[in-house]
Parts: C-alpha cells; structure tokens; sequence
C-alpha cells in the first residue's frame, strides 16, 4: 500500500471491484490468449451476475478483452467496438463451485482458433486473481509478467523451464505448480521478475511433454 | 522516514521543521524509490485528474439502473438563483461532490480518493477551494499529499473499504482527509490540522454501508455531499481554535473498532440498511430480474 492507493487509480467508475476489477480480468485473460479474440462467452457469478448490469460489469470485461486498461475512457462503449471488430460475444451464469463473490469464467476463442478457458476473481481495490486455467486451479495477480506452462506430469520440465529461464536472465519471483492427477496434466506458473523473451517461450512450445504453453506480458 | 500515525506525522514535521506534507512526500520517495519530482508529477496528475473528471461531468447522463443522474445539475442550477442557503464556497462544494459521485456512477472517469464510491469529497473541496480562492496549482498538490497521507494513516490503522468497516470508512475517511487538506490551504497550523481530521471522522464515526442494489449509487452520491461540507464544517472549527477532546488517532482508532462490532449486513453486502427496505427491495426485485437478461 503507498499514497497511490490511497489517491487513486484513476479509473473509469462506478466500482473498483466491479469495474475497474471486471475490466482487468478481461485485459488479462485477452492476453493471456495471446491473439486477437474472435470470439468470448462470458459467464457471471455471484455479485457480478446479480449487480453486474449497474456496474457496467459487463462492458467492463469486453474492454478488456479489447485490450483496454481501467482508465480508458471508451470502456462503456466496448459493446460497440467489439461488435465492429467483428468479435461475437455473449453472457450467461456460471455454475462454479463455492466460487469468490466476484468472479468471471471467460470461454475464449481466438482469431487463429486458439482455445483459453480461464476464471477470473475481483477481489476489491482493483485487484484480481486469476483461480484456474483450462481446468486447473491457479492463482495469480496478473501485475507480474507470469508464464503459464501446461506439461504432463513427468520429470525434468521444471528444470526445463527454470534453466530456460535463467539463462535469458529473468528472475523468477513465484512459482506454483499443479496437477489433475499424478501423471496426468500438470501446470507450472511462474511470475517473473522481467519479459521472457519471445524465443524463449517459442523454445518451450517445442519440448515434448510440454502442451502448451501461455504468456502474460505486460508490455 | 516512516510513521504509523497522525501523530508521528506532526511531530516528525516539528522535528525537521518542514510541513506535514513534505513528511508524507519523503516517506513515499523512500518507500518507491523515486525522485522528488516523479512523485510530485504523480500527484499532479491525479489532482489534474480530478479537475478532468470535475469538467466532464455530463448532467443529461443517468447511470445504468436509471437511479443516478441530473442532480449536480440541478444544484448548480439552485446555486446560481442567488438565493443559496450557503455562502458560496459549501454550496460550490456540495454541487461538485454530487457531480462526481454521479460521474463515477454513469462510468465516467474519476479518481478512487480513498475509493470509487467516496470520490466526489476530496477533489470537491479542493477544486471548489482552488477556483473560488484562487491558490496556485502547488499548493493545491500539497495538500493532497497531506489528504493523502492521512488516508494512508486511516488506512494502517482503521480500514478504508465499505466491506471492512462500513461508510465511516469511505465517506468518513474521505472527509477526514479532506478537512486536513482545508486547514494546510488556509494556513492553519499542524496541530489545528489533526483536530480537523479528529472532529470531521468523529462526526462519520458509526455511518453504514448499505448500498441499494448493491449499486455505488444510493446512499452513496449524497453522501459524497454530506461528507464534503462535514469536512468544511470540521476544518472551520479548527480554524477558529476548537479542538476535539478526543485526539485523532485515538478517533481512528475508534472507527476500526465500530467497524469491526458492525454487523455484516451493514457492509457493502447490499443486505442491510436502506437496501432492504421496502422501496430498495423492490428496487433490487427488479434489477435482477434485468440482470438475468
Ligand atoms: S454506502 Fe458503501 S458503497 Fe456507498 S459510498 Fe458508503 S461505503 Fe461506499
């Protein structure tokens, strides 16, 4: 917490959790899928699918799919912008389980096809966490630089992917791992001090055992 | 540097006999590592931030519930009739407080101070300060690092989120923050400052959280008024000399614990207050039945 929290952000209103939270949960799951989104199905829960209406929550998670950040002051027309990019989107009711109060399950496709299924949690101020990638529990901000690696569950990737790691010189500031099942699908998530470059992340999509392969940038 | 109250702030300040404010600049510049300027201009930025959102207010926008809109308008309408029940400078405040709290809710930008919903007290009292009286932009950045400052205080030992300690927290920090700002632009000194903040959270101590719908929009708009003019009514008894029997941190230290003794339902849950009743039931019948769709 600094002074900043305190006056500020600056951030299109009317709430820090339902809007300004809403529209970060958009930005990061877009760039997490890493291409331009064709098409988005939007499921809400819990305070976001009773209030989400009055809070603009809806429009908040298209503007950031659309890439924009919580200040833009576009994000109430986001609708509009979506529909002239071509981008067909729609909304429903999450069934989650025992889910946070705030929370948003994006299904998104992308221009090339790419597939991402991603639950998004508004946990007040502005800040989020993003609870599960394609069916596995995780757990981050989204204010790092984050790689997310999906592997089978087999020795030697993590070594794989911390040695790539530091030999591009990135500092790794956390690092969680999961699994359905032991052998089964796994996922590294990694928060990084610095970028990964881009060849890096190219090298991991070409390992086998690794299935994929998802990077938040924050540039 | 570093404090953990508003005390330490003012003896810190007497210490090195600079102003409150230069002891929450210094704190931060340590704190982020930055540059007196850097964070000087960041400041600037969110006060000139504020004067954005204060000029683009828009009174033919209704929020999206239909329930939030047209006020502010009417109020400077009434203000300019000449037969405003206030001298200029709390009507001027009252006018852009309601403004904000409208924009913020028709999704306009504003700047969160301390949050979304209480975003209309501080620039309402700053900006009305700087047109009506004419004081130049720095002084005006100074004096909300003191608001700012002061809310970091609030913040550490009490709580400023609606959900944690109901709208004392919100509106009542606001104002707090805000009748400290008032006292450092009139030249008031340190000590008068500390019991605008005392008797202007005093005055908020016990408020709840009870938005209908669950919506920053009612109670929330007026209340952004009530807590703008509560912290003119606190710093001008500060001015004239009136001090709080009770110390500041001492009335900080008292919201956080009404906060916590508020039951849950008086919270932002949407579950208390006025958002059950009669009419704020039927009103929620009805959006959620729109929110569905
Ligand atoms: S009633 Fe609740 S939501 Fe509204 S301003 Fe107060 S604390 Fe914020």
């Amino acid at each position: 917490m600094n002074i900043y929290d305190i006056i500020g952000p600056v951030m299109v209103g009317p709430s820090s959790s339902h809007t300004a939270g809403a529209v970060k949960i958009g930005y990061v799951s877009g760039k997490l899928l890493g291409e331009p989104v064709r098409e988005a199905r939007i499921l809400l829960y819990g305070s976001f699918l009773a209030t989400g209406v009055g809070h603009g929550t809806r429009k908040a998670i298209i503007a950031g799919l659309l890439g924009m950040k919580p200040d833009d002051i576009r994000i109430p027309e986001s609708f509009v912008l979506a529909e002239e990019r071509g981008i067909r989107f729609s909304f429903g009711e999450a069934e989650l389980k025992e889910g946070h109060p705030n929370s948003a399950e994006l299904l998104l496709t992308g221009e090339t096809g790419k597939t991402l299924e991603i639950v998004g949690e508004s946990l007040g101020g502005g800040r989020i966490n993003i609870a599960r990638i394609d069916g596995i529990a995780t757990n981050f901000s989204g204010d790092y630089p984050t790689l997310i690696v999906h592997n089978l569950d087999q020795p030697g990737h993590v070594t794989e992917v911390t040695s790539m790691l530091g030999h591009k010189s990135v500092n790794i500031a956390t690092m969680q791992l999961y699994r359905r099942s032991r052998g089964g699908d796994a996922v590294m998530v990694i928060e990084c001090d610095q970028e990964v470059p881009e060849d890096g992340i190219r090298f991991l999509t070409h390992l086998e055992g690794i299935q994929k392969v998802t990077y938040l940038s924050l540039l | 540097m570093i404090y953990h109250s508003i005390e330490e702030i003012r003896n810190q300040a007497e210490e090195k006999q600079v102003p409150m404010w230069r002891i929450i600049m210094e704190k931060d510049r340590e704190e982020r590592q930055v540059s007196q300027e850097e964070t000087f201009e960041t400041m600037r930025a969110m006060y000139l931030a504020m004067k954005q959102a204060d000029q683009a207010y828009n009174g033919a926008l209704f929020s999206p519930s239909g329930l939030a809109g047209g006020d502010g308008e009417k109020l400077h309408a009434y203000n300019q009739t000449g037969n405003s029940l206030m001298g200029v400078y709390p009507s001027l405040v009252m006018e852009k407080a309601v403004k904000m709290g409208e924009s913020n809710a028709c999704m306009k930008r504003i700047v969160a101070a301390p949050t979304a919903g209480s975003c209309g007290v501080i620039p309402a009292v700053l900006l009305a300060y700087e047109e009506l009286f004419g004081e130049n932009e720095e002084r005006m950045v100074e004096a909300l690092f003191l608001s700012a400052g002061i809310g970091e205080v609030i913040a550490e030992n009490a709580s400023i989120a609606g959900a944690a300690g109901g709208c004392q927290a919100e509106i009542g920090s606001a104002s707090a923050m805000a009748g400290a700002a008032l006292v450092y632009l009139q030249g008031g000194s340190n000590e008068a400052i500390t019991h605008a903040v005392a008797m202007a959270l005093k005055n908020m101590l016990g408020l709840a959280c009870d938005p209908v719908c669950g919506l920053v929009e009612v109670p929330c708009i007026k209340r952004n008024a009530a807590g703008a003019v509560n912290a003119v009514t606190a710093a001008q008894m500060a001015l004239a000399g009136i001090r709080s029997a009770i110390p500041a941190d001492e009335v900080v230290d008292t919201m956080r614990r009404i906060g916590n003794e508020m039951p849950v339902d008086l919270k932002e849950t949407g579950e208390g207050g006025l958002a059950v009743t009669e009419t704020g039931k039927r009103l929620r019948t009805h959006f959620e039945a729109e929110n569905k769709n």
